[in-house]
């Protein structure tokens, strides 16, 4: 009697998490103009809507756009950050490792309207820059968590091993501690484009019309007047997410086992 | 001339803590050296000094005549393997193993060559594309003293380089190393915390207790002259016997042990009648029978008697004084509570300075 | 020995920097340009700074004396940003209504005049007869000013310069923050609810059960969250699936309002923030010993028993910071409330955005979010505190 229960209780949650995202889906694929079911036939309509209407074509263009241009930001700024903060040679680490993760915890609209009054001053208001340095803010702590787990699980005797066998700092730095804390550096990319992405308060309060992104084409859409183009943009963002997303695990099942290779016990 | 490797009176401290002691120690090339000591004795923080990992605090170390302590680990030439192998996981046995080799820009065609046969030395050319991760830790073993050996550094420096193996492994690679030493003239520290390894491996030990050297020597002195009470209690097993001096003459002491027994035993430097020092003596250096033999003879009761196997151990007492022997196996009739002579030669009693 | 570890430590400094100056720039400075906006008020001093200095002495009885026209008179003809100007005209009309018409009188006859000293703003226009508008200006010219935080939680300075509650029809900042705790609470309550449950059976569960109960939690988290919330506006509005499905089984007749009020608001984030709820409590479950339960059990303890006992308060420190992270993401909270909410279920963030983009009121946006950061701030501080391994939201 109590396990029936646990197990309806399981199912109905599993159900509450998962339905929205499968259950706008296949209205991607709707002949009609609502976003309603029953689906009365399937066209590619929406998604022929997607990819040549002005104001989505932009969009999505925009989005790869800033997100490049905040990945590569965000990736080569937080990968610096996080070399220099792992050995523990600077004094209040965990101050500045604080100050660097603070963007994620900042409410999205606070930092919108400090940002906004900022580029506004500083002329980047509205510009693809701005957008993109502000995109970066967010993304920097994805990256510096990510490529700080990694080099956390390089063994510091590896390191030392390379230094007696007659390599010198830099030569240790780009035969052994990059290479194996690239997948770090890799899914910590994939982060920050996966953020960037989905950004949409930030996008708000500094983008013009020139830059909106898809995530903000979206949320205007839903707001003005929501019609299946947005299921087929959520279609495409939903399989950009998950194909990032299994490349990231992927990389952190890898980057496990070699975790475990190093360790002398594993035959 | 200096020795081969030469610790100067050097200390080092971590904060307010001393690990490492005005030490000495003098390396001859060619030698097999352990270092022995229990945990936190300071042991990794010497080889690490001398790998270049840590500074001395104070004091210099010396390498073939060459003062090297402000040189970095890349600048020494010196091979070391850690004890968890810290193999490249990224790259194969074979590019692991030429690594060294790379760094001293020795010719791509000759360093096939060499990694080539390095690997047939430890006999894991078979090997050489997989990665360290598909080898079972004695082949990451052997890979890793390859790749310590294969620039023929001047001295190899091992850091527990066994402790993760088996007992059955860990015998097999103790003959191995001991093999490659006498083969190519290796010198070697070692660093262990296994005192029978060090014993049969080394051509000297020494023993450290918090940063200090307490003895070093040939493994066989060691065993059979501790000098101070650490080592003889730290090295195999003893029986520790405060005894007063009644006299001394030609170099043997008379003691009084207590409860009306009496022993003579070989006496050292600076030992004057009236004097209460420590002594030790082996469990198996005491023969147990029936009548006395040899010059000292102790008549004692059979307390406990414990079954090992290849030997038994047998506790004796005499009122409050007691001791353990070891020996085969116990003949005659003697049970718990018999009575039995215990005799030990003099040579046998060595005095301990503290 | 000690330069070994300045050049580590300047090498390090050397790779940090770059980061350092960024987030120094690009979010210290932002945050700080917020808060600044709240305070600042030189807008008119900037301007008029002559007639700053000199309508200081003046005690708000009648007119200023003709010093304070003179430096008027001389501040307005060489006033030349025009943006500048506007801004502070905006700024006293706000203050002072027809300010605007008077100073759009004032300044062109200012301009033309060829010796500043000949013009009398009396006769320029009459109105600079009335004191209210050389209050206002008075008024206007202290560089900084509590007017807008006091604003955000409805009071303001009445003449005397005390500090008073907002006509209750004025403002109603303090609704809204009573509601976006209480939206907050919700949610939390409901995460709280749903996610204890379902953690503790994710944790008696093994292989591919409890793997499809963690794969549910994680999908979500790494579905774009604009996905999420056009997935529920389709779910929930009138003619969508659970209407449909409740009328389809004769359970209903017309449709349910779920759409644009509070229940719509709170369903949408409790999906969206259960996963932050669901992984802190589950990772300290995994953490019990599994025969503590049957432990207490065999005590004599029914199950029941055993579960307030034993695995509640062991459990204690999850639900807490889950609640804690769950609560300190839902009053920040903006874009679920602004797509599925009604007018009345708009929380902080929502009116602090249209402070900031629909009347470039930054003073008051600023306000605004000084408090809401504030409060983040705290929560976040508790949190670290007796969190163990900081789990920050992606959200
Ligand atoms: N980097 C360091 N900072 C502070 N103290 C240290 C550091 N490295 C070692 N120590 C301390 O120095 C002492 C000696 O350490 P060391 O590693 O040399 O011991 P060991 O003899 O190798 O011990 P073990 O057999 O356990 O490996 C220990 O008490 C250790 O805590
Ligand atoms: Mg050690």
């Amino acid at each position: 009697m109590f396990r029936a229960l646990q197990i309806t209780f399981g199912i109905a949650i599993v159900i509450f998490l998962l339905m929205p995202i499968f259950a706008i889906l296949p209205l991607a694929f709707t002949s009609s103009v609502f976003l309603n079911y029953p689906i009365p036939a399937y066209s590619m309509r929406w998604m022929h809507e997607l990819t040549t209407a002005d104001v989505w074509r932009t969009s999505i263009v925009n989005s790869l756009i800033i997100g490049s241009g905040a990945t590569v930001l965000a990736t080569v700024l937080g990968t610096l950050a996080s070399l220099g903060m792992r050995k523990g040679a600077l004094p209040m680490v965990s101050l500045l490792r604080t100050l660097f993760l603070l963007p994620m915890v900042v409410p999205a609209v606070v930092l919108g309207v400090g940002m906004q009054i900022f580029l506004v001053r500083l002329g980047l208001a509205s510009t693809y820059l701005g957008v993109t340095i502000a995109h970066s803010v967010l993304c920097i702590p994805f990256v510096i968590v990510s490529v700080s787990a990694a080099l956390q699980g390089i063994d510091p005797s590896i390191e030392r091993a390379a230094s007696s066998l007659g390599a010198p700092p830099v030569t240790v730095f780009r035969r052994v501690t990059l290479p194996l804390a690239i997948p770090g550096v890799v899914s910590g990319a994939i982060f920050a484009f996966a953020t960037s992405l989905d950004e949409v308060v930030l996008t708000l309060f500094v983008a013009g019309p020139n830059q909106r992104t898809l995530a903000r084409q979206m949320f205007s859409s839903i707001r003005e007047n929501i019609n299946p183009t947005v299921a087929a943009a959520a279609l495409l963002l939903i399989i950009g997410t998950l194909c990032l997303g299994g490349l990231a695990a992927l990389l952190r099942w890898r980057q496990k086992r070699s975790a475990l290779m190093t360790a002398p016990s594993a035959i | 001339m200096r020795p081969f490797i030469q610790f100067e009176s050097v200390s080092k401290a971590f904060g307010s803590v001393t690990v490492v002691n005005a030490l000495d120690l003098a390396i001859e090339k060619g030698e097999f050296v352990s270092l022995l000591g229990p945990s936190g004795s300071g042991k990794t923080t010497i080889l690490m000094m001398l790998a270049g990992f840590e500074r001395p605090t104070q004091g210099a170390i010396y390498l073939d005549g060459k003062r090297i302590d402000h040189l970095p680990p890349y600048r020494r030439q010196m091979g070391v393997v850690f004890q968890n192998y810290a193999l490249f996981p990224h790259m194969s046995v074979a590019e692991n193993v030429a690594f060294p080799l790379e760094m001293q820009r020795v010719p791509r065609a000759e360093i096939a060559e060499r990694v080539e046969r390095a690997l047939d030395m430890v006999k894991l050319k078979h090997l050489k594309d997989r990665r360290p991760s598909q080898l079972s830790g004695g082949q990451q073993q052997r890979i890793a003293l390859t790749r310590a050996l294969v620039f023929e550094p001047s001295v190899i420096l091992m850091d527990e380089p066994l402790g993760a193996l088996d007992k059955q492994l860990r015998e097999h690679m103790q003959l191995e190393i001991r093999e490659l030493h006498k083969r190519l003239g290796l010198t070697i520290v070692f660093v262990t915390h296994d005192q029978s390894e060090a014993l049969t491996m080394s051509d000297r030990i020494a023993v450290f207790n918090a940063g200090r050297i307490e003895q070093i020597d040939d493994p066989q002195v060691i065993y059979d002259t501790p000098r101070t009470r650490f080592v003889a209690e730290f090295i195999g097993e003893t029986n520790l016997i405060e005894a007063k001096v009644a006299s001394v003459d030609n170099h043997v002491a008379h003691l009084s042990l207590g409860a009306g027994l009496s022993a003579r035993a070989h006496a050292g430097n600076g030992l004057s009648a009236g004097q209460t020092a420590s002594f030790s003596l082996r469990p198996e250096r005491i023969r147990l029978g029936a009548a006395p033999e040899g010059s000292n003879a102790l008549d004692m009761t059979i307390a406990d008697c414990i079954y090992h196997g290849d030997h038994m151990r047998v506790q004796l007492t005499h009122d409050d004084f007691s001791l353990v022997a070891r020996c085969e196996r116990l003949a005659g009739n003697w049970t718990i509570g018999a009575s039995v002579v215990a005799s030990f030669d003099p040579s046998d009693c060595t005095v301990l300075t503290q | 020995m000690k330069a070994a570890i300045l050049r580590e430590r300047s090498g390090a400094l050397l790779l940090v920097s770059p980061v350092l100056v960024f987030m120094a720039v690009f979010f210290l400075w932002p945050l700080w340009a917020m808060v600044t906006a709240a305070f600042v008020d030189d807008a008119v001093s900037k301007v008029l700074p002559r007639t700053a200095a000199s309508i200081v002495s003046w005690d708000g009885q009648g007119i200023p004396s003709e010093a304070a026209h003179k430096a008027l008179v001389q501040d307005l003809r060489v006033a030349t940003d025009e943006q500048a100007l506007g801004e502070a005209v905006r700024r006293l009309n706000s203050a002072a209504s027809g300010f605007r018409t008077l100073l759009g009188r004032t300044i062109p006859a200012v301009k033309a005049a060829s010796d500043p000293a000949q013009v009398d703003l009396l006769t320029v226009d009459p109105r600079w007869k009335d004191t209210r508008f050389w209050v206002a200006l008075k008024e206007a010219m202290p560089p900084y000013t509590d007017r807008n935080i006091l604003a955000a939680v409805d009071m303001k300075r009445d003449g005397s310069g005390s500090i008073v509650l907002e006509g209750a029809d004025a403002s109603a900042h303090r609704l809204i923050m009573l509601r976006t705790l209480l939206v907050a609470a919700m949610v939390t309550i409901a995460c709280a609810v749903i996610g204890l449950p379902y953690a503790m059976l994710a944790a008696s569960l093994t292989g591919w059960k409890r793997s499809v109960l963690l794969l549910a939690v994680v999908l979500p988290l790494w579905t774009s969250l604009l996905v999420r919330t056009a997935a529920w506006f389709i779910l929930l509005q009138n003619e969508g699936l659970i209407n449909g499905a409740l009328q389809a089984i004769g359970l209903i007749n017309s449709p349910l309002p779920l759409i644009f009020n509070r229940l719509g608001v709170v369903i949408a984030m409790t999906h969206v923030l259960l996963p932050f709820m669901v992984l802190p409590i589950y990772s300290v479950i995994l953490g019990i010993p599994g025969n503590l339960m049957s432990a207490a059990q065999s005590m004599g303890a029914g199950p029941v028993r055993a579960f307030w006992r034993v695995l509640l308060p062991l459990s204690l420190p999850g639900i807490l910071s889950g609640s804690l992270l769950v609560f300190m993401v839902a009053i920040g909270y903006y874009i679920t409330p602004a797509l599925l909410g009604g007018a009345n279920d708009q929380m902080i963030s929502s009116v602090i955005a249209f402070y900031a983009t629909g009347t470039a009121n930054w003073g008051l946006a600023g306000a605004l979010g000084l408090i809401l950061l504030v409060v983040t701030t705290v929560l976040y501080t508790i949190y670290g505190r007796f969190s163990t391994s900081p789990q920050v939201p992606g959200a």
